[in-house]
């Protein structure tokens, strides 16, 4: 079964912290100063509307629809979670549509190709279709569980989950034992 | 704050006027969902669903403007179902009689028309307010920003006298303020009317304490406050202004007056950290120290004294504020000096009997000593009038209601729309510091937003993000529609530290009679849907880049 970094909606308060470590989090140098606005593409987007205000991010589904969509197999599971190998993404954008929370964010860029003569470097467009990915580079785990004042997001490992459903199961004999007469 | 702000944990009702901790102090709603997680009841009177009214028990979506007549209703409540604490009122408190006479009127089915609730739902949160064993109010700015200000904060303590909700831990008033260190501020002295430690300048023995203190001879007469100086400039009695850490010429209500009174003086000095739109009007500017390059002593907004530390050190030939408040002094021919902070502070201490007890030494570690604190062994106090000792001359509370004024300026057929100004998590305040942080311009820039309901904005044709005029009979910006189903129909709102988008352009200077502090939160404004919208984007790039060539014109003729 695979982690994945969940928020209560009861506790977010809407500030947006997740998103700015999370930016940070994946710049190759992770300081403030190095923050680079025309790059700013959290992997976790804070929605707020009229009922809830919470950040949505990828639920490293198990059977996930992005992997099993991308037509260059860019998209697989390792190490339980969903990994996409960017190197590979044609930015085709399937697995944007095939998401169901929205959360795979397929993004852009002028880059130039470097070459070893430079005859042939030429400035290219790279895609990458971006989503949170634990920050498995990061030894402190995700950057987002990190810096939230509310602790409104945490992340859900496999053994969480079981215990989870073990609670749920036993609140619902009991309210079954209620609901039968005597 | 007359309890701590851990004591939100502890209270089982937490009543929230006009406050929002998620936009303002997001340490503090964090205290409150500790509260809630604790099984404290919430209740959130607020015309917009901030975010603890959405996670509240009971949510009161007031109409803007009748905080007097809510809480009047709120005291007919206690009273007609016999819900209040007889004991304690009959105990602590002063004027029950009169109280009782003033708010008879405003039953709940009174005030429907004018609050926009329903009967039922007021006596309900009221109920909830005072069948709980321990009940905390927390108001913020929609209490206090308006023309009828004062008469609402004694409203909303009178309501925590009659149910018994002070002198323990969990309960009592909440102002939670408007500023870092506002608390500071107020607890140095730098209010018109007192002295450090709230101690009154018309005092003669204060005042002849002070004078011993400081081998000079003072006024006994009251000094200024900011929003009447534009009639002390025209009548010639106020001529200097010197203003720190402060951003007048963008948070001050009708920002229009406020250049014309810093024009008429004669001589303005300003001390900040960057190039402000006011620091730009000034003849004299002195480069000051942020909080990261300076030590210090903070006041939380519930009394707590708390120790901060320098950091980096300041560019070159930047002095710390009390350095140059030493020159200063020294050259206006009172020689000041001092060795250090401490020095200060132990001078603090030795004349304010409230912060007598609060040393370095107990601050040590990060640790926080809240006032009052009298004598060294002391440990400060988590919260105020226990066994119901009120800081009133005669010891006891003092119940008070007054009539509901409606706000002055009222939408009309040119003008149909109210403007409320409010705060946005990303900025702080007048934006001086987190304007130049570029992970929070990417989150929100100029021009800024202005915040309206769904229905408002279909019935001008506007879509979300498009570019508006928002016009008032005091000016006129430009800046960007939020469309947002939080808000309420009539009313559009707007933070105030955009330059571009500068809604205090718009604020109209109506006082509180006491404190002084304009109706932010109440004038009447007309929206204007411009056609051309990237006309309108180059318009808003052209005046943002222009405004800051200027600002950094002015920066680099001062170096």
């Amino acid at each position: 079964m695979n982690r994945f970094v969940f928020a209560d909606p009861n506790q977010c308060i809407g500030c947006r912290t997740c998103e700015v470590a999370c930016v940070l989090s994946h710049q190759d140098d992770n300081r403030i100063s190095a923050f680079d606005p025309t790059r700013f593409y959290p992997r976790l987007t804070l929605v707020r509307n009229g009922q809830v205000t919470t950040p949505i991010m990828c639920r490293q589904c198990e059977d996930a629809p992005c992997a099993q969509v991308c037509p260059n197999n860019a998209i697989y599971r390792e190490n339980g979670q969903v990994h996409v190998i960017q190197e590979r993404c044609i930015g085709c954008k399937t697995c944007a549509v095939a998401c169901p929370f929205g959360a795979m964010n397929v993004v852009a860029y002028p880059v130039e190709r470097k070459s070893t003569s430079t005859l042939f470097a030429m400035n290219t467009i790279k895609a990458q279709a971006l989503k949170c990915d634990l920050c498995d580079h990061r030894q402190q785990g995700p950057a987002c569980v990190e810096v939230c004042p509310t602790n409104a997001l945490r992340i859900i490992e496999p053994e969480e989950m079981n215990k989870l459903n073990q609670q749920k199961r036993q609140e619902a004999a009991v309210a079954a034992l209620s609901g039968v007469p005597l | 704050m007359s309890n701590s702000i851990t004591e939100i944990q502890e209270t089982k009702c937490l009543f929230v006027f006009g406050y929002n901790a998620a936009d303002s102090h997001p340490i503090v709603a964090k205290h409150i969902l500790k509260a809630k997680a604790n099984g404290a009841k919430v209740i959130v009177c607020d015309p917009r669903m901030v975010e603890t009214a959405r996670i509240a028990d009971q949510w009161l979506p007031l109409k803007n403007g009748s905080n007097m007549a809510l809480i009047n209703a709120f005291a007919n409540v206690l009273i007609e179902e016999g819900l209040y604490d007889s004991e304690f009122v009959a105990l602590h408190a002063d004027h029950f009689e009169e109280y009782c006479e003033t708010v008879k009127k405003y039953t709940p089915e009174y005030v429907e028309t004018i609050t926009g609730l329903k009967a039922e739902e007021i006596r309900q949160a009221i109920r909830t307010y005072a069948n709980a064993s321990e009940s905390m109010i927390l108001w913020g700015m929609g209490v206090t920003q308006y023309g009828q200000a004062v008469d609402v904060v004694k409203g909303l303590a009178s309501l925590a006298v009659m149910t018994g909700n002070f002198g323990r831990r969990g309960v009592g008033v909440g102002p939670v303020r408007g500023q870092n260190n506002v608390q500071g501020t107020c607890d140095m002295g730098m209010l018109p009317n007192v002295y450090p430690g709230y101690q009154n300048v018309d005092d003669d023995e204060v005042r002849a304490k002070f004078e011993k203190a400081w081998g000079v001879p003072l006024s006994p007469t009251p000094g200024y406050t900011l929003t009447t100086l534009g009639h002390r400039v025209k009548d010639g009695t106020c001529k200097a202004y010197y203003i720190f850490g402060e951003d007048p010429a963008q948070t001050e209500a009708d920002l229009a007056h406020l250049r014309k009174t810093l024009r008429g003086m004669e001589l303005v000095i300003v001390q900040d950290i960057f190039m402000t739109q006011t620091a730009e009007m000034a003849d004299v500017i002195f480069p000051a120290t942020s909080w990261g390059e300076h030590e210090c002593v903070y006041s939380s907004a519930d009394r707590g004294f708390q120790r901060s530390f320098q950091a980096i050190n300041p560019p070159e030939n930047v002095k710390h504020d009390w350095e140059i408040f030493c020159l200063m002094a020294t050259a206006m021919g009172y020689p000041m000096s001092y060795r250090n902070t401490e020095e200060i502070w132990d001078e603090v201490r030795s004349i304010a009997p409230l912060f007598a007890g609060a040393t370095y030494e107990k601050m040590e570690g990060l640790k926080t000593v809240q006032w009052p604190c009298p004598t060294v062994d002391h440990p400060g106090t988590s919260f105020l009038f226990e066994g119901a000792k009120f800081t009133t001359p005669n010891g006891r509370a003092q119940l008070f209601a007054s009539e509901w004024r409606p706000p002055l300026e009222q939408p009309d057929e040119e003008y149909p729309l109210v403007l409320s100004t409010v705060r946005e998590v990303g900025h702080y305040s007048c934006r001086s510091m987190t304007g130049n942080c570029s992970a929070l311009q990417t989150l929100a820039d100029e021009p800024g937003y202005v915040q309206m309901h769904p229905d408002d904005a279909r019935a001008l044709g506007l879509r979300d993000q498009q570019l508006v005029w928002v016009a008032s009979r005091r000016g006129k910006v430009i800046t960007r529609a939020a469309v947002n189903e939080r808000v309420n129909m009539g009313v559009v709102y707007m933070t105030y530290q955009w330059w571009i988008g500068a809604c205090n352009e718009l604020t109209i200077e109506h006082l509180d009679p006491i404190s002084f502090t304009p109706e932010y939160k109440y004038c009447a404004v007309n929206i204007e849907v411009i056609k051309d919208q990237t006309w309108a984007e180059n318009y808003v790039q052209t005046e943002y880049s222009a405004l800051k060539a200027k600002l950094r014109k002015t920066a680099s003729a001062t170096l």
